[in-house]
């Protein structure tokens, strides 16, 4: 098969994938018990209302109606109105799901530019001392639930040393609003980005680090290692130049599906920084029965992981051509 | 009876020294265990069916989670078989409230301030018009004797026979318990007393309160930050709101009346109190001179009387207004025609309608009025709408034209992602005051702090039991006063809530004052008075303490 046609059926794929996706949310939030209004009715909203309320928002109407409306709707790309708070689900989401993709992506770029080289450094220098006392390091981070890491770095640093902000994205009463450099580009709210982007940059950091380690030992192996080291070259250009370019190819698969996981792992992070972006919305959509919101947050994040994926794929073909496309 | 235990030693351990008398109380249902001290029934018919308990998950209130299982315990000590099932808030007022598919269900009552008028307490939750599915007599209780006083009550313009009739009410359910009354429960929020002073916690809303908000006076700079475990949905005061919504459109909009300090309806924007014609549906009243709104127009008669056919024209608040049948106005002066006598008019009313300007809302057909983005809010409350960020802060700053000019000029509301975030960041500078009550062991962080303080307020709301009245057999008095013995009401407040609230046997609580009858029938946990009620109801125990129906039932 070529790799016209493997792009071909991995695009079909994708779609299935998608749909099954969808179809697969919408039964499991229409299964949750409760509904849109049932936050309401401990504050006085009468029967009558309520079921005003529900006829209003299709939820009277059978099932597959109500699927095949959605799926309608989803598919001219608009998300619906939100059931609580009346809005366009696309203008509530926005703004936060760019708040998580800034957290997330500076914690990964960290993950990865000291996973690589940590872990290229440990294979380098295979049964030294940095290398045994690197791994536990590793191991122990990658152990550590993330909330308990950002206990941890919210003591020490906010409330022991003082040195940062315990929570927020910003400090309160400034200008709301404004461009995304100046939303974040200022020290403002990369002082605040900071302790939540080294939690998710701890977490994440063992995947690289012991991968480019064991993918290192293969490669050191290898024959032309042996060979670049007989030509006499230094050893710095061949660990960086040869050694370590050649390990780095499956971390570029990782790297695209953590991408996608880092996205869901952001709730627990979001939590106790108290970051106003997607993960906390998604919890308050589902605790709502605000189904079109929940939905769009789970359907944007779930999205990330399929590309992310489907991105891994094509880049894995691309780069090694060994790659049999079945 | 592991389960039994460990959910005791749970409680006890909290008690310390102090818990001996707790001791003594908990354990007492254990000393009968399989062989009941009260006789029963000699003939038994059949089993009476078990009971299917719904509470809240440990996750949604500890407090109330820990008490549910304790109850369960003490229920099966006394023979019955005990369901106990566990749910998220929404699932479990769906299930109970709207779906109304369980047998006894625990649950809270929240009481904001026009709750203190009786009227929601009494009618709303105990009147038989009420037992629709969704509405707020849960447990279908139907009693006509009761149903008449509680008609009674809401024609009494005169406020010493309404609390006559109002303490009468209270005996009757006191006697037949559709639910056990447990506990109101008030608490702290904890605040920064070195950032903050002129805190005013009030009944049923500690710093939540209206009151507060303008009151609180920040020491160093110009601004209060204000946290809540939850972010509001709109500050459009005519869509669906849920009471932290409520808590700030009231700053943005204001009232003909606002319910004060000690929970009467006081003039706010109405110069005095209602002149009320002796038949009791007719109230006139005058409108304050020079008020205006945030955007500078003046806010005149014409307004209210707009304000109040707006509401009368919409989808989600004409309930509201619908006890008015006609409104005139001359000069300053507006006048409320009612269809019959409504007592509670001016607190659950004029207390309520928040006031609108007709030349920004004038033109919004009925049916969009939930969606209409005024993008300012502009109201003529005490703050202005200055920005709000969802989930990140909603800022208002103080409106200098306002009759009651707050003390802070800038007031942040800051959404947490859960309360004890709310308190860290409170400890590390970054807010002032929380609204809701944190864990023990925050609030003894807080205690030890220097810079922070604890503001304790009392409820009005309360924590209960609903029964079913529907079902077997619940239907029964005896039954539901059986069980509301084996309540432990007191070991609630003192250990499970750390000592925060009082223990309630009514539907009105003890700091409701005028209203709260303190006289009604109590229910303390006793075990042996549970088994002597079901004895004399005609009940008895087989031989492995199982509660069957008497044969002669």
């Amino acid at each position: 098969m070529g790799l016209r046609a493997y792009v071909a059926r991995r695009i079909l794929q994708l779609i299935v994938t998608f749909w099954a996706f969808f179809t697969l949310l919408f039964v499991l939030f229409r299964m949750m018990p409760g509904d849109p209004t049932s936050m309401f009715i401990m504050d006085g909203m009468t029967p009558e209302q309520r079921e005003q309320r529900i006829a209003e928002l299709g939820l009277d109407q059978p099932l597959y109606v109500q699927y095949v409306e959605y799926a309608r709707q989803l598919l001219t790309g608009d998300f619906g109105q939100s059931f609580i708070y009346r809005d366009p689900v696309i203008d509530i989401i926005v703004v936060r799901f760019m708040n998580t993709i800034v957290l997330m992506g500076t914690a990964l770029v960290i993950a990865y530019l000291i996973g690589i080289t940590f872990g290229a450094i440990m294979g380098w220098w295979r049964d030294s001392r940095f290398e045994r006392g690197g791994i536990v390091v590793t191991l122990i981070a990658r152990s550590s639930p993330e909330f308990w890491v950002g206990i941890v770095l919210l003591s020490v640093f906010a409330f022991w040393l003082g040195w940062f902000p315990s929570s927020g994205m910003r400090t309160t009463g400034g200008e709301l609003g404004g461009g995304f450099v100046a939303r974040y580009g200022s020290a403002d709210f990369l002082r605040h980005l900071f302790l939540p982007a080294l939690t998710g940059a701890i977490v994440y950091l063992a995947t690289p680090t012991l991968l480019m380690r064991s993918t290192m030992l293969d490669v050191l192996n290898a024959d032309f290692i042996e060979i670049k080291k007989a030509e006499g070259l230094p050893e710095r250009t061949v660990l960086y130049k040869h050694a370590a370019r050649n390990s780095i190819l499956p971390i570029v698969t990782v790297m695209a599906i953590a991408t996608g996981a880092a996205m869901g792992g952001s709730v627990v992070i979001e939590t106790v920084f108290n970051w106003p972006g997607m993960g906390r919305e998604m919890v308050n959509a589902v605790n709502n029965n605000d189904y079109p919101l929940a939905m769009a947050a789970f359907f944007l994040m779930g999205s990330v992981v399929i590309i992310m994926n489907f991105i891994a794929d094509l880049t894995y073909v691309y780069l090694d051509p060994r790659v049999e496309y079945e | 009876m592991v389960e039994d235990n460990t959910s005791r030693r749970r409680v006890l351990k909290g008690a310390g020294v102090a818990g001996a008398t707790g001791l003594v109380t908990s354990f007492a249902g254990c000393l009968g265990d399989d062989d009941p001290d009260v006789e029963g029934a000699d003939e038994l018919d059949e089993e009476v069916p078990e009971i299917h308990l719904v509470a809240p998950t440990a996750g949604t209130n500890p407090f109330r989670n820990e008490l549910a299982s304790i109850i369960a315990d003490n229920w099966e000590e006394i023979g019955f078989e005990v369901d106990l099932e566990e749910l998220e808030f929404g699932a479990h007022v769906d299930k109970a409230v709207v779906q109304q598919d369980f047998d006894a269900s625990l649950l809270g009552w929240g009481g904001t301030p026009e709750r203190i008028d009786p009227h929601t307490f009494i009618y709303d939750m105990h009147h038989s018009n009420n037992t629709a599915e969704g509405g707020r007599n849960t447990p279908g209780y139907e009693n006509d004797e009761y149903d008449e006083l509680a008609e009674l009550q809401v024609t009494q313009v005169d406020e010493d026979e309404r609390q006559q009739t109002v303490y009468d009410a209270q005996e009757i359910i006191a006697e037949d318990q559709p639910r056990t009354y447990i506990a109101n429960e008030g608490g702290y929020h904890p605040y920064a007393s070195a950032r903050v002073t002129d805190v005013d916690p009030t009944l049923g809303e500690g710093l939540n309160s209206f009151w507060n908000m303008i009151s609180a006076t920040p020491t160093d700079d110009d601004t209060v930050r204000f946290g809540y475990p939850s972010e509001i949905i709109s500050l459009n005061p005519m869509q669906d709101l849920a009471t932290p919504d409520r808590q700030f459109v009231r700053l943005i909009y204001d009232q003909l009346y606002r319910i004060d300090e000690d929970g009467f309806p006081s003039p706010w924007l109405a110069t005095d109190d209602p002149e009320i014609e002796d038949d009791g549906m007719t109230y006139t009243l005058e409108i304050r001179d020079g008020v205006t709104f945030h955007d500078g127009e003046d806010l005149t008669v014409e307004d209210v009387e707009f304000t109040y056919e707006m509401y009368a024209d919409s989808p989600t608040y004409s309930d509201l207004v619908d006890v008015i049948d006609e409104i005139d106005t001359s000069g300053n002066e507006i006048t409320f025609h009612l269809e019959e006598q409504y007592a509670p008019f001016t607190a659950n009313v004029l207390g309520q309608v928040y006031i609108f300007p007709e030349h920004i809302w004038g033109d919004v057909d009925p049916d969009d009025l939930v969606d209409f983005e005024d993008e300012n809010w502009t109201g003529s409350g005490p703050f202005e709408f200055r920005d709000w960020e969802r989930q990140a802060e909603l800022q208002l700053e103080a409106f200098d034209d306002h009759f009651e000019t707050p003390n802070a000029d800038t007031f942040i509301r800051i959404p947490g992602s859960d309360t004890s975030t709310l308190v860290n960041s409170l400890e590390s500078g970054q807010i002032d005051m929380v609204g809701a009550v944190p864990q023990p062991t925050a609030v003894d962080r807080v205690r030890d702090d220097d810079e922070l303080d604890l503001a304790d307020f009392d409820a009005v709301g309360y924590a209960m039991v609903e029964y079913n009245t529907r079902r077997e057999p619940l239907d029964d008095r005896h039954a539901r006063r059986a069980l509301s013995y084996g309540v432990p009401k007191e070991e609630y407040v003192e250990f499970i809530r750390d000592g925060m609230g009082t223990v309630t046997h009514t539907t009105i609580s003890e700091h409701n004052e005028f209203w709260h009858n303190p006289d009604v029938e109590e229910f303390y946990e006793d075990l042996e008075a549970a088994q002597q009620e079901l004895a004399d109801g005609g009940y008895g125990w087989d031989d492995d303490g199982r509660l069957h129906y008497g044969a002669d039932q």
